[in-house]
């Protein structure tokens, strides 16, 4: 194992990191291994691949890599004019709290955007009530940091016939077909589509001194025994803690980043694993913590000279926030299927990616299929069955029985409009565990959000017909009352008054601040925004070297 | 054969709302791994319930086994679902065991004098259970059925893997190679010995 490095609280590293996750991690091997000392914040424990199992109670049902309330204390309204209340059922924003963040968890689909993506506004016009707009960077100027996810992450695949164009081919070919991909091959073909190999972040061979994926069937939800999958944890923390300029400081919550007399980022405030106020002394501030916890840190943060919030003079924080619309269906076969086994997808239909006016509304999407529900047994009998079968006794017995392998999902990841109305604030009352003002999210789909889902899920029903199915149904769409992707809620732009940090990811009104995740985005993409994450952390990571050998922080 | 029929949000929120329901055992993540080595043990002892009375035990062990009956393939009886049951109540803290004590005082009030759910056929069994299964009641007993027929067998029901080879679930074994499935077999050239 590396000797990580451990560094005083009293004087300054080069940076602080908050966040260990897709960006954090990737930020914390280029930034240390360029020489710079820095200390990544994480508020779960340290797992490694040794910690990580199979169990489907503790990991689906009990939330053990989560966040989850009552702990995190979040809030839900669909209306800024309600209350917002706690609710019952499934945390309002879900992500993973370990070293490695969400993408220990992941489910390791990795498309890349496509061009049109950075470019839509401009190509379709303006959206009325929305905030709609183009980034402020371009496919071809991330290319180079997609190809360096792909080589340095670790991504698997092959190219599709829709893909914008690549530099250097994948490093490794994809994880071969499952019964899944045939079928949505044959159905794909019959209804004049294409369907081709799923890009994953899940090595399909061994890989900068990392093992191949061993098939095992535990990646959504689950963290990777053998670290074929390839999560920060595994393919870039022991990287950065190599290089003796990394600490991973876990079970350290960050409630406050401190600005000096010149409203410059001086050091954080953080309650360490034993609930105790400690600080850390930062030369600069990067924050990395996701969509929903970097908005709710900079709400925090606020002070005299920043009364609503920190690097919130446009009031952007916490707005925009997306989370991808979806919508499947299911079915089941005649022969069985397997699905369990290995990564959940293997095949995926982009031919519905980019907007289509004569459909009447905004947005696409991406079509894959998996087992989904059916890759574990008991989210297969609470979740997978038909609508026609009872709840309990003889029939219920049999179906989980007879379906659990002869089971799949087509389902669609589409578009979300930035909306005002759709954010991330504190909660006027509601604490987590650490006795932060909570998450409040205030959340309703745009209309547009909820047509492109059921467009796509109509496609979905006709894929499973097409491929032969036995029996097939629709599960319903909305109203969207959470999620796991946490995207748009401190975008990036050219004007400050319309964006929280510049094309660089330099906070517009603090010059040491950098944000850096998914609140970067400026549109939602198609439903797998990790890829881009990353390729923005790699790019972010550059201009930071860049300006801080420039003496420019 | 095509079913368009959308499975309706109230069924679906039905079942989600019977998780959300359980959600009281998120809290005691850490007491119920903790539970895992306690409740083999218990389980091979047939020993006495740790949380429930006898006669509690075998009216809860009477749901379990209308959820997931005994056919002519084993059910939650054969699984020992109830020492699952059993050791999840004692271990949480927030409610679920009042709730199922409560459900079931209810349950048995309805019944004549000293007559309890366990005493009954299983015909009426069911004609009750289906007169309450839209309650929070059963639902948590639905969930809690379901858990220790496929949770792992370490959590005290599962045993021998019951639950999971009646589903041909070999999720146990871990690494797997191709052909997964019929479909994939033609594809990757192998042969699949399955159905």
């Amino acid at each position: 194992m590396a000797n990580s490095a451990q560094f005083a609280q009293d004087k300054a590293v080069d940076f602080v990191i908050v966040g260990s996750g897709s960006a954090g991690g990737i930020l914390a091997r280029e930034l240390s291994t360029a020489g710079f000392d820095l200390v990544v914040f994480e508020q779960g424990p340290y797992r490694r691949a040794a910690d990580f199992t199979h169990d489907e109670l503790a990991i689906l049902f009990q939330e053990e890599l989560l966040n989850g309330n009552p702990g995190s204390g979040q809030t839900f309204r669909d209306d800024p004019d309600k209350k917002a209340v706690m609710p019952e059922g499934d945390t309002p924003v879900r992500y993973a709290q370990t070293v490695g963040g969400s993408s220990v968890h992941f489910t390791a689909n990795f498309w890349r955007f496509r061009e049109i993506d950075f470019k839509e506004r401009s190509l379709l016009g303006p959206i009325s009530g929305t905030n709609f707009a183009d980034w402020p960077i371009s496919y071809e100027e991330l290319e180079p940091y997609y190809t360096k996810v792909d080589w340095d992450i670790g991504i698997s695949g092959a190219p599709g016939p829709f893909d914008s164009p690549r530099s250097r081919p994948f490093p490794m070919p994809p994880l071969p077909i499952k019964s899944s991909g045939v079928l949505l091959e044959k159905a794909a073909k019959k209804l004049g589509l294409h369907a081709q190999a799923e890009p994953h972040a899940i090595l399909s061979q061994p890989h900068n001194g990392r093992p191949g994926c061993i098939k095992c069937g535990y990646c959504m939800f689950f963290g990777c025994e053998v670290n074929a999958k390839s999560s920060t944890l595994a393919a870039m923390i022991p990287l950065a803690e190599a290089s003796g300029h990394c600490e991973i400081r876990a079970e350290s919550a960050v409630f406050r980043v401190v600005t000096d007399a010149h409203g410059r980022a001086s050091e954080v405030l953080y309650y360490d694993a034993d609930g105790n106020e400690r600080s850390q002394k930062a030369r600069a501030v990067i924050l990395s913590a996701n969509g929903a916890e970097t908005a709710r840190l900079l709400l925090l943060s606020e002070s005299a000279q920043f009364p609503d919030g920190l690097a919130n003079s446009s009031g952007f924080v916490g707005r925009n926030l997306m989370f991808n619309s979806h919508s499947l269906s299911e079915a089941v076969f005649e022969h069985q299927l397997n699905d369990y086994k290995g990564a959940q997808v293997s095949r995926m239909v982009h031919d519905f990616y980019e907007t289509d006016e004569k459909r009447g509304f905004y947005g696409g999407g991406g079509i894959d299929s998996r087992p989904l529900f059916s890759a574990t047994p008991i989210f297969h009998a609470m979740m997978g069955m038909p609508p026609d079968v009872p709840s309990w006794g003889a029939k219920f017995k049999n179906e989980i029985a007879h379906n659990f392998t002869r089971q799949m999902a087509v389902l669609s990841g589409s578009t979300s409009l930035a909306l005002d109305r759709n954010n991330i604030t504190l909660d006027p009352e509601s604490t987590d565990q650490w006795g932060r003002p909570a998450i409040r999210l205030t959340y309703r789909d745009h209309d547009d959000d909820l047509a492109v889902a059921k467009f796509l899920r109509d496609r979905c029903m006709e894929l499973l017909d097409a491929a032969g199915a036995v029996k097939s149904w629709r599960m319903p769409i909305g109203p969207t009352n959470g999620g796991e992707h946490l995207l748009g809620t401190c975008r990036m732009g050219d004007d400050p008054s319309t964006s929280v940090v510049d094309r660089n990811h330099r906070s517009h009104d603090v010059a040491n601040l950098f944000i850096c995740d998914g609140s970067s985005f400026v549109t939602s993409g198609r439903g797998q925004p990790t890829m881009t994450i990353m390729a923005l952390a790699f790019r972010t990571a550059d201009k930071i070297k860049e300006a801080a050998n420039a003496l420019e922080i | 054969m095509t079913n368009n029929k959308e499975l309706s949000r109230r069924d679906f929120l039905h079942s989600a709302g019977a998780i959300s329901g359980i959600s009281c055992l998120r809290i005691a993540a850490p007491a119920l791994v903790s539970l895992t080595q306690a409740a083999c043990s218990a389980k091979e002892q047939s020993a006495a319930f740790v949380t429930l009375g006898e006669a509690e035990a075998a009216d809860f062990s009477a749901i379990a086994a209308r959820i997931i009956p005994t056919t002519e393939t084993p059910g939650a009886t054969e699984a020992g679902v109830i020492y699952f049951i059993d050791r999840a109540f004692g271990e949480e803290e927030s409610g679920s065991l009042n709730v199922a004590r409560d459900g079931l005082d209810a349950l048995n009030a309805t019944l004549p004098d000293a007559t309890r759910f366990a005493d009954l056929d299983e015909t009426m069994q069911d004609v009750l259970l289906k007169s309450i299964e839209s309650d929070g009641f059963f639902n948590l007993l639905r969930t809690m059925t379901v858990f220790g027929f496929f949770a792992m067998s370490s959590y005290g029901g599962n045993k021998d893997h019951i639950g999971w080879d009646l589903i041909g679930f070999k999720g146990h074994h871990g690494a797997w190679e191709y052909p997964f499935g019929y479909y994939d077999a033609a594809v990757h050239g192998g042969s699949y010995d399955g159905e």
